[in-house]
């Protein structure tokens, strides 16, 4: 147990480590972007005068360094900032609520694309080299080369301009919240799922195929245990773990990457915002958006790499001998 | 095995409940309210407090704030608002009467001080007033009583009035705190008041109640989405989620020709500026201009914006639009691309010559309309190369330090006002770089003529020199807003301030 906690120990500093370092490359990527912040936002009618007092209202005339130290002192004190835009109205209010839409969409596309994924590659696995393989394969394949934004308008075309039973963007009416129209977040979700499925599903195939053929498979086999026991509980338990990895891989992508599919979906939701941000040029909400994806990123893979070892007694010891 | 099937199950039967009409109480809310809601997907909004607005999202701020005269979207003269009546004594000293029991939506009245504000604070410093340049004639400003001031200019200026029509003129109250809450609470005496606004997401606007105008608005909420891609609000649009999107392009028009129940309605027109800077070369020869003004074919160029020349899009060389009563009919410039040639060869370029032709690629029109003059200027000898960036980018970096720029100029009612803007010597955006003595003196005699049929003469007067020496094309193109059948009475003048006071929703159609 002393092993796991010093990899723990080992992990956690590894991540602050990697935010400090990364918090000073956003920093100075946001800060490098072509374009002038104030000119973005006074628009063509900016006047010398008031690009100055723009600049000088909001900052932006101190060394960069300053500005530097000045954010990341609030960051850790838990304040994101002001919008350049909106002055009077901090980042933790605008984040945070489309934070919430990009977990529930998030949810709605795991538990969508997870189940699916396992499934039919565990059924891909275990009847290699068969028809049903083949077809799953296909698929698999078909789905992971299309990009989400190809699989969006696909959906789009298929299931809300052809059936019109979805909508065709993902917008929450005036007064009411994501709660009341969670019919917004399945098309997004399903072509989440397009992009997951053949990634998880095939990496599922894969390591069910060598299970299968291990030696303790062939064993319990060849003591009568009825094909299923043998598939459920022995054989899964071990090809999932490389799917977990996987999956673990991929969350950082799900809570915080989905700008492609939200913006073409037009859904509310964090990647929506950076999106926006960038456009706008509204620099301190760029760099909250990049710096929590970035915590989520590397927190999942941490937490990956952990579940990882904790599941992997050889991972696990190995850690602790060196 | 048993607790794969089960999880597997409940995966099964919570993806089917997803689409299920519980989930969607909304919508069926709406469809049972009594009120009458238009909704609108506009721009993402950057800086909204009038001052250092930068002309996004109209429908908000339109609806919140007032202006002491309107101008009247068929006809273009000005109308009372705020100010109920206005004079002058030479066109130096401006006195104004305020209509009485008008109320901001925090309660307070509509007096002289907040006038006085207003028109005070376009100097102030620390705002950074887009108007600071054309209200520095204001000399002095008088309260008469609590309902007239006198404003006094430093020029005679016959048009000023016109200049409380600009959309960061709108009249502010002198007890609130704009500076702190004006992004986040905007406030004015407008028909609408904000009920919540959600920052890069929505806002609600509801009826004023306490309106000046008797019976007005019509409706009762203004429902506003902020979108910072406009296909994303035009498929809102076809999937019945909003009401009006402004800002479309023409192509998106031939997508909506087959909705019965959508109509497009051009507003007014916008205005592309190529501009040649003549003080280098080699626009500093006129006969270069002339070479790239004989290269040009207006039919071709209405065509490449997917419009018709006189439907929808109009062509000139002079800076005054043709829809305005000051424009003068000048026949177009035959295109004559031997003519063109000749001139060059004659201005020391008998091999051609290559330009950079710079704009900001992100408006609507402008990739167009660059890329074929670059093909019509091409025959004539004149290779155009093609620098289109992010507006910011262009309006940071290049824009006024360029040779030949295209540019979006929004239209100004009194012409007098831009061409004071861009064309006289020391104009703040002076993109063509002229420097005329001829042209300064006729300039300030067209701002300071009090006789319409003299001003009118002069106006001529400087359209023929246009179209002779000037460094310019004027492509006029038209702004489209999409909106259902049964909006009616959407009004948005030059001004480019939509009127929702005066929109109602026919209930019988669909």
């Amino acid at each position: 147990m002393n092993n796991f906690i010093q990899i723990i120990i080992r992990k956690v500093g590894s991540l602050l480590a990697t935010l400090l370092v990364m918090s000073f490359i956003i920093f100075m990527l946001v800060e490098i972007m072509p374009g002038d912040v104030a000119q973005m936002i006074l628009g063509q009618s900016a006047t010398e005068e008031s690009v100055a007092a723009l600049r000088e209202s909001r900052g932006l005339n101190d060394p960069v360094l300053v500005r530097y130290g000045r954010w990341v002192v609030n960051v850790i004190q838990g304040d994101l900032g002001e919008s350049i835009y909106m002055q009077g109205v901090t980042i933790n209010s605008i984040l945070w609520r489309r934070v919430g839409h990009s977990l529930i969409l998030a949810f709605a596309a795991f538990i969508l694309f997870v189940p699916l994924s396992i499934f039919f590659g565990v059924l891909a696995g275990v009847k290699e080299k068969t028809v049903t393989d083949s077809i799953i394969s296909f698929f698999g394949l078909a789905t992971m080369a299309l990009p989400e934004f190809v699989s969006g308008v696909f959906l789009i075309s298929i299931f809300a301009v052809q059936m019109k039973v979805f909508p065709i963007v993902s917008v929450i009416p005036i007064g009411e919240s994501l709660f009341e129209n969670l019919d917004i977040v399945i098309l997004p979700a399903l072509s989440i799922t397009f992009v997951m499925f053949g990634y998880i599903s095939r990496m599922q195939r894969s390591s069910m195929i060598i299970v299968m053929n291990s030696d303790y498979i062939r064993a319990a086999t060849l003591k009568g245990m009825p094909r299923r026991y043998v598939i459920f509980r022995h054989a899964l338990k071990n090809a999932l773990l490389p799917t977990i990895t996987i999956i673990g891989m991929n969350m950082g992508w799900l809570f915080g990457g989905l700008i492609v599919v939200e913006t073409l979906f037009g859904f509310p939701g964090m990647g929506s915002l950076l999106m926006t941000a960038i456009k706008t040029r509204d620099v301190p909400l760029i760099e909250a958006c990049v710096l929590l994806i970035t915590v989520i990123y590397s927190v999942s893979t941490m937490i990956t790499d952990l579940l990882y070892s904790y599941l992997n007694p050889r991972v696990r010891f190995a850690g602790g001998q060196r | 095995m048993k607790n794969t099937a089960t999880f597997i199950t409940c995966f099964m039967f919570f993806a089917a409940l997803l689409p299920c009409p519980v989930f969607s109480s909304g919508q069926m809310e709406n469809e049972q309210s009594d009120k009458t809601i238009v909704r609108i997907a506009d721009n993402m909004p950057g800086l909204i407090t009038p001052g250092v607005w930068n002309g996004q999202v109209f429908s908000l701020n339109s609806s919140v704030y007032d202006y002491l005269v309107s101008l009247d979207p068929e006809t273009g003269e000005l109308n009372p608002s705020l100010a109920t009546s206005w004079r002058t004594d030479g066109g130096d000293r401006w006195e104004i009467s305020l209509r009485k029991g008008v109320r901001f939506h925090d309660g307070t009245s509509f007096t002289a001080d907040d006038v006085i504000f207003t028109l005070e604070r376009t100097q102030d410093p620390s705002v950074g007033h887009s108007k600071k340049e054309d209200f520095s004639t204001v000399t002095k400003i008088e309260k008469i009583d609590e309902y007239t001031v006198a404003i006094y200019l430093d020029t005679v200026l016959p048009t000023f009035m016109y200049q409380m029509t600009d959309f960061n003129m709108a009249m502010l109250s002198s007890g609130y705190d704009y500076d702190k809450l004006g992004e986040t609470a905007p406030m004015g005496t407008g028909p609408f008041k904000v009920e919540s606004l959600i920052s890069k997401e929505s806002a609600l606007l509801v009826k004023n109640e306490d309106y000046w105008e008797e019976g007005k608005p019509y409706i009762d909420e203004l429902h506003i989405y902020f979108n910072s891609d406009v296909e994303v609000s035009l498929a809102m649009l076809l999937n019945d989620k909003v009401d009006i999107v402004p800002f479309i392009t023409p192509v998106m028009v031939d997508r909506l020709k087959e909705e019965e129940e959508l109509k497009v309605v051009i507003p007014y027109m916008d205005q592309r500026f190529i501009s040649m800077a003549a003080d280098r070369a080699p626009f500093e020869d006129n006969r270069v201009r002339l070479a790239l003004k004989y290269a040009m074919d207006p039919q071709i160029l209405a065509r490449a914006t997917t419009l018709t020349l006189h439907e929808g899009i109009e062509y000139s060389e002079t800076p005054i639009m043709s829809a305005l009563p000051q424009y003068s009919e000048i026949p177009y410039r035959k295109r004559d691309v031997e003519k063109a040639k000749q001139l060059l060869s004659e201005a020391g370029y008998p091999d051609g010559l290559t330009i950079e032709l710079t704009y900001a690629s992100d408006h609507v029109y402008n990739q167009n309309i660059a890329q074929t003059i670059k093909e019509l200027a091409k025959d004539a000898g004149i290779e155009i190369i093609l620098k289109g960036y992010p507006r910011d980018i262009y309006f940071a970096q290049y824009w006024l330090n360029v040779p030949l720029s295209l540019t979006t100029w929004g239209v100004r009612v009194d012409p007098s006002m831009l061409l004071r803007l861009a064309f006289v010597s020391d104009a703040p955006w002076n993109e063509s770089k002229l420097a005329e003595p001829y042209l300064d003196e006729l300039i300030d005699s067209i701002s300071r003529e009090v006789h319409n049929d003299k001003r009118q003469q002069l106006y001529d007067e400087l359209q023929n020199y246009f179209y002779e020496n000037g460094p310019l094309l004027n492509i006029q193109v038209p702004y489209l807003v999409a909106m259902k059948e049964n909006i009616e009475g959407y009004e948005q003048p030059v001004t480019m301030l939509p009127v929702y006071k005066n929109v109602t929703v026919d209930q019988v159609s669909p």
